[in-house]
């Protein structure tokens, strides 16, 4: 393969060119209910080259047929020449590497069986099924995959990437008469077959959950204090935040890049954010983006203050900043772009505990989990898996149909607390960009505290 | 490809049906108003389908060349564990003819796309806003065949040109967006509804008002309508119906809407972006009516789920090159009854149905549509992109809003549908006026 890429790069007579193979072998089994679905084993592979010539276009070309390798680099050079810029594209220097990287496989997935595989998603379904008479119908699933991926570009940069995923993911639905409620669990690792046994009570805990919202009462809509958990942080400061952080979203357009000017206040002295594609062993590592250039912990917001952002070769020569690695493809099929990889809130100074965070609320709520979250601009809703009262500090009742709504820039400078209970929450599925989903990422977070937020439910 | 494929199968697995998909698709992206990218993208791939056993496995592949015996190999794998199921396939291969192939998309030059978005471009351009435009062309080429004989295909163009506008002043940032979707190049007269669309929602959101507070007439435009369709798109699925979670399972026959009504799934509508002869498990396309005078009629199904609910596949089959086929609407057609799917009315605010409102809003997007309980028919949602009406006029955009109720109560009666009918994606729909619509401001 490797001499392959490297003929193919030589007869391009384009200034730059960048091509990427990718060999990806997945498996799947789906429950739902008690029935199998489906059981699958899929190869895919393709390719995708990038030219520019200077001054300009991207020229770019996507395939599935590998032979077409030569055609396609002739391709996607035709198409850079076909378009000139008076501005032109430039890209900011990184190092060109050399490197073959395989991550730890921890077990093949491709030596498994996949009647194993249906057996371990089966106990996990079971788990969920077991719980209460009101769970009338569950999904589990089982994925996993190993894709290959060669990279290679004009200025020197050769990589081997092996990279292995699997993730373990139910839903369980609860019923009773005319109310149906759901809980939610996903547990998505840049592992393999020997991190996914065991989590019985995992799927236990989040279809007895959905039983017990059955008898919930809704939160009485209103304005409260609200602390976050884990999840819920993670997932909001990836979504109200990180997004506005990617520099493609800032780098053409002036009155964006005034808004996310770097010394801007964001938030309290409390409040620290960043983005680390290098943190070992989570979903979102990788050693190298799709450009080549290394990954690394970016910091985004230090002391409250923005101090960062996130950027490809190309918004990074823009914008007269460095590239940080975050120039992500999901697949052959895309070019890459501005992505997040593992995002994190940093623990707050002194260890605090969550206990220390409800302590001197009167009324407020403990928001939980994450059933999904929607950021537009600078607006965004957020609904929690469930949440719980807070009643004189102590956590109270459990509530359901808690979805926050708030304006990003109120909302991160209300947060006043940050806890010290840090952990990084491996969910299976990703983020969506672009027409480019799910690419994996990780979200970390201790818990958090926002001063005062609006709780939907009863508008 | 297909015939060897079903071949190799035939001794070896009880029945199978296969498909195979090329596609090539350009497309260009304007950002901030400059052409930076073009690009071409070659995908073909097979999916098969075997019955073994009396249980349904599935394979697929994007190789060129594929193993075929491996392929086969590999599907009865997936039947050893797959669900135990009578599967009958068609055996008819005639089929109503439906345009879906233009010469004028598939010849476009890159020149001509280019001019298409340039002109776009210029004419959205904006003192203080950002334009991006993107013009994606496919041509492709589908065949479908099963071990009953059946075996059918055809030829498609699709073209999609998206544009929209970002604004940002200090904290507030506004974006109005617009997309034509099609089978043919867009019309000049497309182009232009595309530009008016933007613009006539561009102007009054250049002011912000105070949101309004209360139970109030709300106009939810062809956008807008997503959260309120969608729970009824899921409850109107097969899938959902046999799952037991349809709320409209055992409703066939009984009046759940308002009168005027009616659903219908046609993938031989004509101009419709999802019209196709037959679909991708070989079953000849025709009109499903769901719901007509606000009765509920009929579901989807693909076949799978039809023969698990012991009834006919209304042809909603779609299958990727991975994965087993599933029940996918083709176009979705939402109006007043007689009055559906009828050419692009003119892009209008409102459509239409604001002047005898004394005060109220118009819901363009909402923030957080598919999250949370979607099939029970409630929503909350804080609004992305809404105006207020007052004394029958627009007079802005409101912010930090938010907007809720139950899609079958509130479609029990039908305050109005638009005079702006159009499709928006493979869907079409005029605004409707819905009463009583739960509004909050913060």
């Amino acid at each position: 393969m490797k001499d392959r890429l490297a003929a193919a790069l030589k007869a391009s007579r384009a200034d730059y060119t960048e091509i990427r193979l990718e060999r990806t072998w997945s498996s799947a089994v789906t429950f739902r209910g008690r029935r199998l679905e489906t059981a699958t084993v899929s190869e895919d592979q393709g390719g995708f080259v990038r030219c520019l010539d200077r001054g300009c276009g991207w020229g770019t070309a996507s395939f599935t047929s590998l032979d077409a390798l030569p055609a396609m680099v002739a391709r996607a050079h035709e198409l850079s020449r076909a378009v000139r810029l008076e501005r032109p594209i430039r890209l900011a220097d990184t190092a060109a590497q050399e490197a073959d990287v395989a991550l730890d496989l921890d077990g093949d997935v491709r030596g498994i069986s996949l009647a194993e595989k249906k057996k371990l998603i089966e106990v996990y379904n079971g788990a969920m099924l077991a719980v209460s008479d009101a769970i009338v119908d569950t999904q589990a699933v089982y994925r996993d995959e190993v894709s290959e991926v060669w990279y290679v570009n004009s200025e020197g940069a050769a990589l081997a990437q092996v990279r292995p995923e699997v993730t373990v993911s139910g839903t369980a639905i609860a019923r009773r008469d005319g109310t149906i409620e759901k809980g939610l669990e996903s547990i998505g690792l840049r592992r393999g077959w020997n991190s996914v046994h065991g989590l019985e009570e995992r799927f236990r805990v989040v279809a007895r959950r959905a039983a017990d919202l059955l008898d919930a009462p809704r939160v009485q809509g209103g304005a409260y204090p609200v602390i976050l958990d884990n999840e819920l942080a993670g997932v909001f400061i990836h979504e109200a935040f990180g997004h506005l952080s990617e520099a493609d979203f800032v780098y053409e357009n002036p009155q964006a890049r005034e808004m996310m000017t770097l010394g801007r206040r964001f938030g309290k002295p409390v409040l620290n954010v960043g983005d680390n594609g290098a943190a070992a062993g989570l979903r979102g590592t990788l050693p190298f983006d799709d450009e080549g250039t290394p990954t690394q912990d970016t910091v985004l917001i230090r002391d409250g203050i923005l101090v960062g952002r996130l950027h490809s070769r190309e918004t990074a020569a823009a914008m007269s900043e460095r590239p940080t690695g975050n120039a992500r493809a999901m697949s052959f099929r895309h070019a890459p772009i501005v992505r997040m990889t593992n995002t994190y809130i940093a623990p707050g100074p002194g260890g605090a505990t969550l206990q220390d965070l409800i302590k001197d609320v009167k009324v407020g709520v403990y928001a939980c989990g994450a059933f999904g979250g929607q950021t537009m601009l600078e607006n965004f809703s957020f609904t929690a898996a469930w949440g719980h009262m807070i009643r004189d500090g102590q956590i109270a009742e459990l509530v359901k149909d808690v979805v926050l709504a708030g304006n990003l820039f109120q909302t991160l400078d209300r947060i006043d607390h940050i806890a010290g209970d840090f952990t990084w929450n491996q969910m299976g599925g990703g983020c969506g960009k672009g027409g480019q989903f799910p690419l994996p990422v990780t979200e970390g977070a201790p818990h958090v505290r926002i001063e005062e937020i609006l709780v939907g439910g009863d508008v | 490809m297909i015939d060897a494929l079903l071949a190799a199968a035939r001794s070896r697995v009880d029945g199978a049906d296969a498909l195979w998909r090329r596609e090539e698709r350009t497309s260009l992206a304007f950002e901030a108003g400059r052409l930076k990218t073009t690009g071409i993208t070659e995908e073909a791939g097979v999916n098969l389908r075997v019955v073994s056993g009396g249980r349904v496995g599935v394979a697929g592949t994007t190789s060129a060349a594929p193993d075929v015996a491996a392929l086969v190999d590999r599907a009865r794998a997936s039947a050893e564990l797959g669900e135990q199921l009578d599967l009958a396939f068609p055996s008819t291969s005639k089929f109503p003819r439906v345009p879906t192939f233009f010469d004028r998309a598939a010849n476009a030059s890159l020149d001509r796309l280019i001019a298409i978005g340039q002109g776009l471009v210029e004419r959205l351009a904006r003192e203080g806003c950002q334009v991006n435009v993107a013009i994606e062309r496919e041509v492709g080429e589908t065949a479908v065949g099963n071990s009953a004989g059946a075996h059918g295909g055809y030829t498609s163009t699709g073209v999609a040109v998206t544009a929209d506008v970002v604004r940002i002043a200090s904290d507030d940032v506004l974006m109005i967006y617009d997309q034509y979707v099609g089978g043919d190049l867009p019309t000049d007269a497309d182009l232009d509804a595309l530009v008016r669309s933007i613009e006539t929602r561009l102007e009054p959101a250049l002011t912000i008002v105070t949101p309004p507070d209360g139970a109030l007439p709300v106009v939810f435009t062809p956008g807008g309508l997503a959260a309120i369709v969608l729970p009824i798109e899921q409850a109107l699925s097969g899938k959902t119906v046999l799952q037991g979670s349809s709320p409209l399972a055992a409703r066939v026959g009984e009046q759940v809407f308002d009168t005027r009504l009616s659903i219908s799934d046609d993938p031989l509508a004509p101009h419709g972006p999802a019209s196709r002869p037959l679909d991708d498990e070989c079953v000849a396309s025709a009109a499903t009516r769901l719901v007509e005078g606000g009765v509920v009629r009929a579901f989807v199904y693909d076949l799978e789920t039809a023969t698990r609910a012991k009834t006919r596949t209304t042809g909603n089959g779609r299958r990727g090159i991975f994965g087993k086929p599933g029940i996918r609407y083709t176009n979705l057609l939402v109006g007043e009854s007689g009055h559906v799917g009828a050419q692009h009315g003119a892009p209008l605010l409102g459509g239409g149905l604001i002047s005898d409102i004394q005060d109220g809003l118009v819901v363009d997007d909402l923030i957080g549509v598919g999250q949370g309980n979607v099939i029970g028919g409630g929503f909350s949602h804080p609004v992305g992109l809404a105006y207020r009406v007052q004394g029958g006029a627009i007079t802005g955009r409101v912010k930090d809003a938010a907007v809720a109720g139950n899609v079958y109560e509130l479609l029990k009666r039908i305050g109005g549908f638009g005079s702006d009918g159009r499709w928006l994606g493979s869907r079409w729909s005029p605004s409707l006026r819905l009463e009583g619509v739960s509004v909050a401001r913060r």
